[in-house]
């Protein structure tokens, strides 16, 4: 792929003139910009082909077609949405639908568990549990298991949750994609590691060398690590649904943002509310006792959270209430 | 392009652009699956993938891209050039790859449906 650059030239300018006239949003700034990158990366292969500059702007520019169309599909009316690209099918009901509840969405979306998926994690759990129980059992002189038999445990402890986690991770769910089988068997490898590295430990200090607390601490650790990088590299599985009610869920709690009064009746309504419970501590300390001194800051704590679900959703209840 | 692709169509046929567009977003993610890339590159790709005999529109593709956003199966992210325009990159996400997997068998089921109903597989056409 050839990376010629261009500098633009008049393209700067035939942009601009493209958005004359369209309000500018945050969104409108973005695509604009997205499209600048992508026109100079045009013109940048029509310069290489041995087009002058500002022919290469302008061929660029027409071909991008009118920028009106770009910034009217958001909405479900565009062609390329209405013709049944199963991807944009799922989860864009016309705008009117979209105020659906929570529940109603997730029934509607709802899958069923696999029942081998059900037997395998009921088995698995009950053999990492009775492991483990056997392990601690085995630490104690109740049941002196011999330090093999103990390895063995925190082994199979390990083995079994780290296969439950793959298992369950590779399964799809109402509310998530099922995880590419790669980084799902990495999340349940990680997990066993470092279950089993955990597991391991109790059994050095009681039965072995200390030496090989090294380790047990280095399958701790390279768990944790590989447990970081998994999650440091992890994308969205929700369903399309789910990030429709996230970002429903997103749209309350802007009531401080929109009426700052209302934000400032608040920080001194939960000045007075603290301020009396502080005065309260003493005075319950001394007369009831100072065991229901706490029930100042409870008290205090409770009233305030109160206010607050006042103060952002009085107005605004039935939003609230949508989104629940 | 052989005599051998269905009924002589064309790919610029108008039915053909519309059977290629309603899979706008599956194709979009199918090279997203591949790497990381930018707008003009994935609509370098995909009309070479076609031998230039067909282009999806750049504003069907603008189209696609937010639909991903919206719906979580691909994530933006802007490049770091130095110099002229950035570059807003599009990254598949778990639920992107899983939503082609399901599109792709989908395909490949509807594929063989029409096939039969048409006629048009392959078994029946060397064997007339």
């Amino acid at each position: 792929m050839t990376d010629h650059r261009s500098s633009g030239g008049d393209l700067h300018r035939l942009l601009d003139e493209a958005f004359a006239g369209i309000e500018v949003t945050p969104e409108i700034q973005d695509l604009k910009e997205e499209i600048r990158g992508n026109l100079l990366a045009r013109m940048g292969e029509l310069e290489a082909s041995g087009l002058s500059q500002a022919d290469a702007a302008r061929r660029a520019i027409a071909e991008l077609g009118d920028v009106h169309e770009l910034i009217d599909v958001d909405g479900t009316a565009d062609a390329a949405s209405t013709a049944a690209a199963p991807a944009a099918r799922v989860g864009s009901p016309a705008p009117a639908a979209r105020a659906e509840s929570a529940t109603a969405a997730a029934l509607r979306n709802r899958v069923r568990p696999k029942p081998g998926f059900v037997v395998r994690t009921v088995v698995l759990s009950i053999i990492g549990g009775a492991a483990l129980v056997l392990l601690v059992l085995g630490l104690t002189p109740l049941l002196a298991l011999g330090t093999g038999a103990l390895i063995g445990l925190a082994v199979v402890f390990g083995l079994a949750l780290g296969a439950v986690t793959a298992d369950a991770l590779s399964q799809e769910t109402t509310t998530n994609h099922r995880m590419p089988a790669g980084r799902a068997v990495g999340y349940g490898a990680a997990t066993g590691l470092l279950l089993a590295g955990l597991a391991f430990t109790p059994v050095v200090v009681l039965h072995l060398d200390l030496a090989w607390l090294v380790l047990a601490g280095a399958a701790v650790i390279g768990a944790i690590g590989a447990l970081s990088y998994l999650g440091a590299t992890q994308t969205n599985r929700h369903k399309p649904w789910v990030v429709q009610q996230h970002r429903e869920a997103a749209n309350i709690g802007t009531r401080f943002e929109d009426d700052p009064a209302s934000g400032a009746r608040f920080g001194i309504y939960t000045a007075v509310i603290w301020t009396i419970a502080f005065v309260a501590i003493p005075i319950i300390g001394f007369t009831a006792g100072w065991i229901w001194a706490p029930l100042a800051l409870i008290g205090g704590f409770v009233a305030m959270m109160l206010v607050l679900a006042r103060m952002l959703f009085g107005a605004k209840s039935e939003n609230a209430r949508k989104t629940e | 392009m052989t005599k051998d692709t269905a009924a002589g169509a064309t790919p610029d046929d108008a039915f053909a652009a519309d059977l290629l567009r309603g899979h706008t977003d599956t194709i979009v993610l199918g090279v997203l699956r591949r790497h990381d890339s930018y707008g003009f590159e994935i609509y370098k790709l995909i009309r070479d993938a076609t031998g230039g005999a067909y282009e999806i529109k750049e504003a069907t593709l603008y189209a696609s891209y937010r639909r991903l956003l919206r719906d979580g199966l691909a994530e933006a992210y802007w490049g770091d050039e130095s110099q002229g325009g950035r570059r807003k990159y599009y990254r598949i996400t778990d639920a992107g790859r899983a939503a082609f997997t399901q599109n792709v068998a989908a395909w490949v089921a509807t594929r063989t449906i029409i096939d039969s109903l048409l006629g048009s597989t392959p078994a029946a056409k060397k064997g007339s």
